[in-house]
């Protein structure tokens, strides 16, 4: 009987563990949503971005600082990293619970838009506005949002590259970094000035390097371009020789060299870890956002940015392809008039010297010269005078934006593959290139007979 | 009677009970996307609008243009050519080492098991520093020999090859199969064979390797299937192929065309392409079995 009335309670424990199990489970599972917010009353505007570490924090200020200056809408962001983004965005829209606003990498803005994922941001901008943004943008800036004449993505983070001189290795090497080379064949003599090597032959530090072709055509005036009526801008004599530049001086330092030396390097961006910041480098190409780094982990560190010289003959100077975070809006967001007020207030549309503050904080370009000249920006710009160098890229005729084709990320494979090829030799520059060409036309090919959006 | 065939009605219905959540997972998330993906192969489709029938459109181009098409089935064909049999004989190999009784085995045994359960990204990311050629541990021991290592994951064919070198990592979980099979074996075969004056090796081949026969053909069978599904170490080191598109794994093909690219009705008809290749491959492994698998001990 005792041992009865002893089981009794312990039965009744058990099964109130059992349910407050249960509930705790609902409740934290079945919530509508899991990010606290500070003003539940507001409308809810989920933003997803890409930014970590320290550039997180950053956005998460932008965003403080936009709720604070209204009381209709609060923005809840969402870092979202990596390469697994563009297809967690896609989960989303498709499962009707997208994002109100995202930012992504503008090689997916196109495609996305053509297949229906984006909202045109024309139909949330008021008459004024819309003007306003096509008359104020960098062209580059605008032509790289917008496809088949609708705007899908602003930018509040364009990528553009630049050189980064270590100014100290250059004068140890009798090199005057206030007279830097006005074009590619000198640029190239003082990079192989500058390389070190152990005993061994093993690469100690990198004078300069070149990559990325899609990016150095547009310095020998070139560019991969596909135009409006489908002719190709492939496999070009300008862009053969940007991708011969490559190559060419690849070898002169020894393919093999480069790639240990590069694969030993701990070259995480965002981070004070950049090989430049530490010596590795000596001459470097890089993005805009190092200024910003430099400034916040390796304040002593006395360097100058240029833009990289055109070659002797045929070149164009100031030449650039941008790239980088573009704002979108998806198709199906619950709050898109919402995400289009933080995007004002992040870009700057409707106040470009408050939003200058914003583009300082993560080093970011901004999307109109209004905001480059405000005096927020230029304040800042005293501080951080090596900016300037992208920002005159920038704001030169010779920057571009990538062709805005819907299979715009097979055609950069195709560059990147391109280029892969012939600097190891697999292939020659023109080999590379003219198979860059036929394959790019096939897949043109291919998706024609399939109906796709060209 | 009646009352008894009701009984049984209500049993079967409560296990049915039971089974239902796995039962409608399985059906909504396996059984219908897998029928679905038979149709969508067949179609222009980019998931967000209605999918477009062009016929055998998708097929026809993924055989006759596109090259990537070949060069990832070869790789990832390579692959398993190489690494199943490999993966066997390590396998085997350890757990004929485990299935030794000296003291402290089990902590070996946990030991080698270990590394198969560690997660696939964090391994990928662990190799991607192992085979760094400047400051990696490969390379940093053969300095110790003398041997200026490659630069494996950078370079081709060394980036196919420490993929194959990579997938032992995973080893431990068919080797723990192999071990259970060795344990299954009857003591009494081995007396037998030692009274006939079998040595070691002869134990070996005509007790040992007979009668693990059913766990080795299962482990092929089941290593064919996971070598062309191959992906996440890939995706994780090198998502567009790697060096010479050495790294270009099938299913990370497949993984662009789908994600990347948007192109879902020709990545369903490459999804089709490898089922099939597939279930011809286990099917001519199946064939096989009357001739090599000794079922029975």
């Amino acid at each position: 009987m005792a041992a009865k009335e002893m089981r009794e309670p312990m039965k009744l424990k058990f099964w109130l563990i059992w349910i407050a199990a249960i509930v705790i489970t609902v409740v934290v599972f079945a919530s509508g949503h899991s990010t606290p917010r500070k003003y539940p009353e507001r409308k809810l505007v989920r933003f997803w971005h890409r930014w970590q570490g320290d550039w997180e924090k950053q956005v998460q200020k932008i965003c403080d600082a936009f709720n604070e200056s209204q009381d209709k809408y609060e923005v809840v962001a969402v870092s979202v990293p990596g390469s697994g983004a563009d297809a967690k965005f896609i989960l989303g829209v498709i499962g009707g619970d997208p994002p109100d606003l995202m930012s992504m990498g503008s090689g997916a803005v196109p495609n996305m838009a053509a297949n229906g994922f984006l909202t045109p941001l024309e139909t949330l901008m008021t008459p004024v506005e819309k003007t306003e943004f096509f008359k104020q943008s960098y062209p580059a800036i605008r032509d790289i949002g917008t496809y088949k004449g609708s705007c899908y993505g602003v930018t509040i983070g364009a990528d553009l590259m630049a050189l980064y001189v270590n100014v100290k290795q250059l004068r140890d090497a009798g090199l005057d970094p206030d007279k830097f080379p006005k074009t590619i064949e000198e640029l190239e003599d003082w990079g192989l000035k500058l390389n070190k090597y152990d005993s061994k032959g093993n690469l100690t530090r990198l004078g300069l390097l070149f990559s990325d072709v899609g990016y150095l055509s547009h310095n020998f005036g070139g560019g991969f371009n596909v135009k409006d009526d489908g002719k190709l801008e492939l496999d070009t004599p300008q862009n053969l020789r940007a991708l011969e530049e490559i190559v060419n001086y690849r070898k002169k330092i020894g393919f093999e060299n480069v790639l240990r030396f590069q694969a030993g390097l701990n070259d995480i961006e965002g981070a004070a870890s950049w090989a430049f910041m530490h010596g590795d480098l000596s001459i470097t190409y890089d993005g805009q956002w190092r200024v910003e780094e430099l400034r916040k982990f390796k304040p002593d560190l006395e360097y100058r940015v240029y833009p990289i010289p055109p070659p002797k003959v045929g070149g164009t100077p100031l030449g650039g392809l941008v790239g980088g975070n573009y704002m979108i809006v998806p198709i199906s967001a619950k709050q898109k008039q919402g995400a289009w007020e933080f995007l004002k207030f992040w870009t700057g549309l409707d106040n470009p010297d408050r939003a200058a503050t914003f583009y300082n904080m993560g080093g970011w370009l901004p999307y109109s010269p209004s905001v480059a000249h405000s005096p927020t920006f230029q304040k800042w710009l005293k501080h951080d005078s090596q900016f300037q160098a992208f920002l005159d890229i920038l704001a030169s005729p010779n920057c571009k934006a990538p062709p805005p084709i819907a299979n715009l990320q097979f055609l950069n494979d195709l560059i990147t593959r391109a280029e892969d090829q012939a600097t190891r030799g697999a292939s020659t520059p023109k080999e590379a290139l003219q198979e860059l060409e036929s394959k790019y036309r096939e897949e043109s090919n291919k998706r024609k007979a399939l109906g796709y959006e060209q | 009677m009646a009352r008894r065939s009701n009984h049984k009605a209500k049993q079967y219905l409560t296990g049915y009970l039971f089974v239902s959540p796995w039962l409608i997972g399985f059906l909504a998330f396996t059984v219908w996307p897998f029928f679905q993906s038979i149709y969508l192969s067949f179609t222009r489709y980019n998931i967000v609008s209605p999918a477009k029938w062009v016929g055998t459109a998708n097929y026809r181009m993924l055989l006759t243009q596109d090259e990537l098409f070949w060069k990832s089935a070869w790789v990832t064909i390579k692959f398993a050519i190489i690494s199943v049999p490999l993966a066997i004989v390590v396998g085997i190999a350890l757990a004929l080492l485990l299935n030794i009784n000296v003291k402290g085995i089990t902590v070996f045994r946990t030991i080698f098991y270990l590394p198969s359960i560690v997660p696939t990204v964090a391994t990928s990311v662990l190799f991607i520093w192992i085979l760094n050629p400047n400051i990696g541990l490969v390379n940093r021991v053969l300095e110790i020999f003398g041997i200026k290592g490659p630069a494996w994951l950078n370079t081709s064919p060394w980036a196919f090859y420490s993929l194959v070198m990579m997938s032992l990592w995973g080893v431990g979980g068919s080797m723990i199969i192999y071990l259970a099979g060795l344990k299954d074996i009857p003591v009494h075969l081995y007396e037998a064979a030692t009274i006939d004056g079998a040595n070691a090796i002869r134990k070996m081949r005509h007790i040992t390797l007979p009668m693990m026969t059913p766990v080795i053909f299962f482990n092929l069978v089941m290593g064919i299937i996971g070598s062309f599904q191959y992906f996440t170490q890939a995706f994780v080191i090198a998502p567009n192929g790697g060096p010479q598109d050495s790294t270009y794994f099938y299913s990370l093909y497949l993984y662009n065309r789908a994600w990347k690219y948007l192109d879902m009705g020709y990545a369903s008809a490459m999804a089709w392409m490898l089922f099939l290749i597939v279930i011809v491959l286990t099917g001519l492994v199946f064939r096989t079995q009357k001739k090599w698998v000794h079922y029975g001990g």
